[in-house]
């Protein structure tokens, strides 16, 4: 194998080298999302095991349907972490392990292969999400926080809440509204 | 949940849904809205845009993931799946449809760009989705047109409003690969349908796509200067009375 064929080809088109059955391009997409996706569902399923299982699900479902990703519609990140919630929600709701999870920082060792200008672009944006995060009104961030990190419906956010449900609808679709805003003047919404 | 939900209330569950955070049967009114309402689809795409940074935690994956996933690779490759493989009909010269004044810019466009009638060499369509699982054990290598030739040439198709935007690669022995997911799927009875451009506008059929293609594969001359796409009604047609989809010029890098 060349070195590294596939280090700065688009996302869009690894995917359809992936559809050619180039191991080296699936690498290149786990090397380059994997992280993000690890963090996501090892923060909503509070366990690394669990989470390297969903990793793998949603890595191999790529490999295995590369066409259900749709370049027009969004981000290949976005779409593994879509996949990886889902996923990661489905467990929670279905084994009823939310009360094992617990927020815990995702730092973990770095692996080779995951290049420090990824990491120092991730770690700079995370910082820039956190700070638009904080600068939502409390009851918007709760409700996201609730839905997104803990795995909760928007009724179940409203109950926990002791709100209507469809202020919460409400104010989910707001604040991610005001998310998105924050983020595009803070210079964040995409890969460099 | 019995009431048939309006797009006002559907949209305003979109955010949520970006979230995970409806329940199932809501889940599924609003994945039946997302297929028929494309602003809702659009607000869809910038949340999951917003929640992809909201996951962000800047570390990476566990040492020795990659190399489990890489191992389950081998065991299993992934299944081949082929199908709606269209041998190109070679039909006598046929006259171009009627058009002049009204139609479309693109089929102008690609008139301009045409160039010399050469013999198309055929059209294959390879859709993942299809079940064929007999063909794994015969297909090592599956066809591998465009899409390592670092010198393939990019060819961008848009609709005239540039709302709709596909692209395809052509590597210098014409072999080429659209990647068609952009294409809004059709409604049942209809289909798209790929063209070469050559001869002064006149649009040979490169084949016939259904009505949601992915990745299709075809093979041109470099005769083939302009790609379009157009709606036909099903099984398609051999001249296109249709202003295309989408059009794009081959143009060399």
């Amino acid at each position: 194998m060349p070195p590294d064929p596939m280090h700065d080809v688009s996302d869009a088109t690894l995917v359809v080298a992936i559809g050619r059955y180039r191991q080296d391009a699936l690498a290149e997409a786990f090397r380059r999302h994997a992280g993000a996706v690890f963090g996501l569902a090892r923060r909503l399923l509070g366990d690394d095991a669990p989470a390297e299982e969903v990793v793998q699900e949603v890595f191999l479902r790529l490999w295995q349907q590369p066409d259900k990703f749709d370049a027009d519609r969004g981000s290949l990140r976005s779409y593994l972490l879509a996949q990886a919630h889902g996923r990661s929600v489905d467990l929670l709701r279905s084994e009823g392990a939310r009360r094992r999870r617990e927020e815990r920082e995702a730092r973990i060792t770095a692996e080779a292969g995951y290049d420090l200008e990824h990491e120092v672009w991730d770690l700079a944006v995370a910082e820039r999400v956190q700070a638009a995060m904080n600068q939502l009104p409390e009851t918007e961030r709760l409700a996201i926080e609730l839905a997104y990190f803990k795995g909760h419906t928007y009724r179940e956010v409203a109950v926990l809440l002791g709100e209507p449900e469809g202020t919460v609808k409400s104010r989910i679709r707001a604040g991610m509204r005001r998310m998105r805003q924050g983020l595009a003047d803070a210079g964040v919404g995409g890969r460099p | 949940m019995t009431e048939p939900m309006s797009h006002e209330d559907l949209s305003e569950l979109v955010a949520a849904y970006a979230l995970d955070a409806v329940d199932a049967s809501e889940a599924l009114m609003i994945e039946e809205h997302l297929a028929v309402c494309p602003r809702c689809r659009a607000e869809l795409a910038e949340h999951r845009e917003v929640t992809a940074l909201l996951a962000h935690t800047g570390a990476p994956a566990p040492d020795g993931l990659w190399d489990r996933i890489a191992a389950t690779l081998d065991e299993a490759p992934p299944p081949v799946e082929l199908g709606d493989v269209l041998p190109l009909r070679r039909d006598p010269p046929v006259p171009a449809p009627a058009t002049t004044g009204g139609r479309n810019r693109l089929w102008a466009v690609a008139a301009a760009a045409a160039a010399v009638v050469v013999a198309l060499l055929g059209v294959q369509v390879v859709r993942q989705e299809q079940q064929l699982d007999d063909l794994r054990a015969q297909i090592e290598e599956p066809a591998d047109p465009s899409i390592d030739d670092p010198d393939a040439t990019l060819v961008d198709l848009t609709s005239a409003d540039g709302d709709v935007r596909v692209q395809a690669l052509v590597d210098d022995d014409g072999r080429g690969t659209l990647i068609a997911h952009g294409l809004p799927a059709l409604a049942a009875g209809q289909t798209y349908q790929l063209w070469g451009v050559v001869d002064e506008g006149q649009p040979i059929s490169l084949g016939v796509l259904g009505r949601d293609p992915r990745t299709v594969v075809f093979h041109v001359t470099d005769a083939v200067r302009v790609l379009a796409v157009t709606a036909e009604r099903a099984p398609g047609v051999v001249v296109s009375e249709q202003d295309p989809v989408v059009a794009g010029e081959r143009v060399e890098a």
